[in-house]
């Protein structure tokens, strides 16, 4: 009888044909002293339709490292895709990700992978000294998570950190979509999950460019939004919306007094100037009221209709039970 | 008009023969006088001369007229290999093409208008992009023999597609094209997105590739066309970029319409307030307040309904996959590999 896998390690890859050796060394070394045999743990390759000869790399790994699995997509899909298919093939009780372009250090996975066994959901890993530019990719790191922290309340120094330890219930129990792989352990600890993080060694790019850019400052505000929404008010959009509603109605009734203390000195003869503003604001702030009411009440049947409620339960006893 | 909403009822004449074929050519017949014999003559000589084995599959779109007679005629002729579906109402290309797909026994599908608009010539070119490993050919009528104002609103009507999609694909509006059978199979078409169906095909990762054929002619309106269909083109247009860029993210796209609706009513609010409070000019009687705040108020809403459409999306999550695997290679060396797609390409 064959035991179960223990360590999946999900890499996405696209044109890494310099790195992969390197990186597939690494990693076997890595596996290799957590001592699990070969029929234990798994790599599993995402070839995210490179334009290089990845694709011949990865197989000649396979030739030669039985533990080597290679998914290979019909197109360039995207990173999230890619994480995502890995996910859904991993057969390991814990799923390792990590980037292919040899920037995290497989050498970190054991510690993590120990660290999970205390008894967490998620270990992220936290590139406390990154080696890339200040301005275009750390200072708008930092500003992302610092403000992910303060809406969500999961404090996390590194979103962005493609190497993360998961347990299977949670990567299983999880779709991720349109680049949320990097908001799961803020997303899970929404649903309950026990998320800490742990500081992982960082390495300068060694071949190749770097394959993403800036210019998602209004993405980023938006995504936020997305996050505190499902985080936290997936299961009931209602308090979501209501909060925005209440927001409307605190103006309103700003408005509505000031309206007030102005209307008792002009006497009710006529609307002057104020009036009329503060008339015009305060219609259009009910409008919004019952707009975001309504939205809410949407929400709710959007999450009903889907099942989503009772699924989420299941899966917070499932977290409970391991 | 209860029927239209009928699932489409159809019956199928001809009796099929029972080994598969190499190419189904399907032509949707939209019009009576459809020339379905010179169709069944161009394609039919040309494939029979490339030597690959062929059937005709007519579907009559709620359509009856002498082209019905004529292909009864050609059902006689061609026993087995001129077949026909007939619906008792129309229900347009893309629900023809369905019908088409779930009768036809061809490992390739060529869809063709009810008459000869492309030189039969470009067939074989076709079909070989097929064998060589592509799933879908589309064509590019070059040069066009039209009016010239059919051809300025279509090159019109590409660019901006090209320019939403980010992909080169030049003419759209022809329907002269190659499939691999299973792209069908797995490629879900409806309503207008007939059109696009190289654009759909190429998101869930079917390799696509354009050929040039030649013109012979073209049927249909010449000039303009009427009011409500340069709505609908417009609407086409939305949808395919809803389709491409924002179906799982649609607080981006919504949330960036209304942030800029917003901030543009706040800054006229804030212009109002400040003129105000220096001059003392009255701002209540000024439209631009009333424009300013319907602004933000409109903002918001359209913000509110990106977030709506975000829990939608994430509820429904489990159902959308982002990827299409072509192939797996597994771990276990007496199953090398298991295959998502029904045929194995050596890729």
């Amino acid at each position: 009888m064959s035991l179960p896998i223990q360590v999946s390690i999900v890499v996405p890859v696209f044109n890494e044909e310099e790195s992969l050796p390197v990186l597939h060394a690494e990693l076997a070394q890595a596996l290799d002293s957590m001592e699990l045999g070969a029929d234990r743990s798994e790599i599993i390759y995402v070839n995210d339709r490179s334009e290089d000869k990845s694709l011949e790399v990865m197989l000649n790994l396979r030739r030669q490292d039985e533990r080597v699995r290679i998914v290979h997509f019909r197109r360039n899909f995207g990173q999230t895709a890619g994480l995502a298919a890995g996910f859904d093939e991993s057969r390991g009780r814990m799923v390792v990700t990590l980037d292919g372009d040899l920037q995290n250090d497989p050498a970190d996975i054991p510690r993590m992978v120990a660290k999970l066994e205390e008894g967490y959901d998620v270990v992220a890993g936290w590139r406390k000294e990154r080696h890339d530019g200040f301005i275009l990719r750390r200072l708008p790191s930092i500003i992302a998570n610092r403000l992910i922290g303060i809406f969500t309340g999961v404090r996390i120094h590194d979103t962005g950190c493609t190497l993360k330890v998961f347990r299977r219930e949670l990567v299983k129990s999880m779709s991720i979509y349109a680049e949320q792989h990097r908001f799961l352990p803020v997303l899970s600890a929404g649903t309950g999950a026990r998320v800490t993080e742990m500081v992982v060694n960082h390495r300068a790019r060694r071949f190749g460019k770097s394959k993403y850019g800036i210019g998602r400052a209004t993405r980023v505000l938006l995504d936020l939004l997305t996050i505190k929404l499902i985080s936290q008010f997936s299961q009931r959009p209602l308090h979501y919306f209501g909060m925005i509603s209440l927001g409307a109605l605190g103006l309103a009734l700003i408005f509505g007094l000031v309206g007030l203390v102005s209307l008792s000195d002009g006497g009710l003869t006529g609307f002057n100037e104020w009036e009329m503003a503060i008339s015009t604001i305060l219609i259009l702030m009910m409008a919004l009221i019952a707009y975001f009411g309504l939205l809410g009440l949407l929400g709710e049947l959007a999450v009903k209709a889907s099942g989503m409620h009772r699924r989420s339960t299941l899966d917070r006893i499932l977290n409970e039970l391991h | 008009m209860s029927a239209a909403i009928e699932t489409p009822s159809h019956q199928t004449s001809g009796t099929p023969s029972a080994a598969a074929v190499d190419v189904t050519v399907v032509v949707p017949v939209q019009s009576g006088d459809a020339e379905v014999r010179e169709v069944v003559n161009a394609l039919g000589g040309e494939l029979d001369r490339a030597g690959r084995s062929w059937e005709m599959l007519f579907v009559f779109d709620g359509v009856t007229g002498q082209a019905f007679a004529d292909v009864a005629e050609l059902r006689e002729k061609f026993s087995g290999r001129v077949r026909s579906i007939s619906f008792k109402n129309p229900f347009g290309e893309s629900v023809c093409l369905s019908a088409a797909v779930e009768e036809a026994r061809g490992r390739y599908l060529i869809t063709s208008p009810q008459y000869v608009q492309v030189d039969p010539a470009e067939l074989e070119p076709m079909l070989e992009a097929l064998d060589r490993g592509a799933d879908f050919v589309t064509p590019w009528r070059s040069p066009r023999v039209d009016p010239w104002l059919n051809q300025v609103q279509s090159a019109m009507f590409n660019f901006i597609i090209r320019q939403i999609i980010r992909m080169n694909f030049h003419d759209l509006n022809c329907y002269f094209r190659a499939i691999r059978r299973d792209v069908l199979d797995d490629v879900a078409v409806y309503g207008d997105m007939y059109r696009f169906l190289p654009v759909i095909a190429y998101r869930q990762g079917y390799r696509v590739e354009e050929l040039k054929v030649r013109h012979l002619k073209e049927w249909g309106t010449t000039g303009f066309f009427g009011f409500g269909i340069y709505v609908r083109r417009f609407l086409d247009v939305l949808g395919v970029m809803f389709l491409t860029n924002f179906t799982l993210k649609p607080l981006r796209f919504f949330g960036t319409i209304g942030g800029a609706f917003s901030l543009m009513g706040f800054a006229l609010c804030l212009y109002l307030v400040v003129l105000k409070w220096t001059s003392d000019v009255g701002i209540s009687g000024r439209p631009l307040l009333l424009l300013g705040v319907l602004l933000v108020v409109l903002g918001v809403q359209i913000l509110g309904f990106g977030l709506v459409g975000e829990i939608i999306i994430f509820s429904q999550a489990r159902n959308l996959k982002e990827y299409r695997i072509e192939r797996i290679w597994d771990r276990d060396d007496d199953d090398p590999f298991h295959d998502h797609d029904p045929e194995d390409r050596d890729r």
